[in-house]
């Protein structure tokens, strides 16, 4: 897992992007652990061309794809998708065109702020967006999510 | 453009204090007694984002240096 790398590769082709899920969680003081980058991601078709670029070099391929069919990782492939859950040579990364409970990219960053990690500046989504998201998506790994985040919050409230 | 960065020393105060003494009704009380480790908690909030990330890096490094170590014995 080279998650650094993969926030690098993002940032510098200059894709849209929020951070969200464990490693937002964790920028934000949680102390849990992850195993992919979860990332909310512009729709528009320049966007798309910077996604493309910036992870093609490390083979991305849908997880839940069969390893023996061919698999094609470029713009039009983004423009006629949506989410995406991806293996690279980077590790997992999960990219969402919206997230439950707060919308679509747009709003996802109005609830995000601006990190400094991994070496760069990375939009990164809040606690309450954290709280809201994980409320909504309602699974119970994010409901046992909750009293942390929801302490945290508390903890850092003015 | 809002940014998340290390707490402020009165910020960091106002959280030492809560969690070193959560109140009864408080959604850090509820958190405890959830099983959440406030000292935990309270380590992470004395750290900058960026500080919290290179930690988290390290811990999954090392989960990956265990898991090929187990691999290699068992084979």
């Amino acid at each position: 897992m080279k998650f650094e790398l993969a926030v690098q590769a993002l940032t510098d082709a200059g894709v849209e992007f929020v951070l969200i899920g464990g490693w937002a969680a964790i920028l934000n003081g949680s102390v849990t652990t992850t195993r992919d980058l979860d990332l909310c991601y512009a729709r528009n078709s320049e966007n798309h061309r910077r996604l493309a670029r910036a992870l093609a070099p490390h083979k991305p391929r849908p997880r839940d794809f069969p390893s023996t069919l061919p698999f094609i990782w470029d713009a039009t492939t983004i423009n006629n998708g949506g989410m995406f859950t991806l293996i690279s040579e980077l590790g997992p990364i999960d990219l969402l065109p919206e997230v439950a409970g707060l919308g679509a990219f747009d709003q996802v960053k109005a609830s995000a702020k601006l990190v400094t990690a991994f070496g760069r500046e990375v939009w990164t989504l809040d606690l309450k967006g954290l709280i809201a998201a994980k409320r909504a998506a309602g699974r119970p790994k994010d409901l046992l999510a909750l009293p942390e985040l929801e302490g945290l919050l508390e903890a850092g409230e003015d | 453009m809002t940014e998340l960065g290390a707490l402020t020393v009165e910020q960091l105060a106002t959280a030492e204090r809560r969690l070193l003494n959560p109140q009864p009704g408080t959604r850090i009380q509820a958190a405890r007694e959830f099983g959440v480790d406030l000292s935990l908690m309270l380590e992470q909030l004395r750290l900058s984002p960026s500080e919290r990330a290179s930690q988290m890096l390290e811990v999954c490094q090392s989960a990956e240096r265990v898991r090929g170590s187990t691999r290699r014995t068992a084979a």
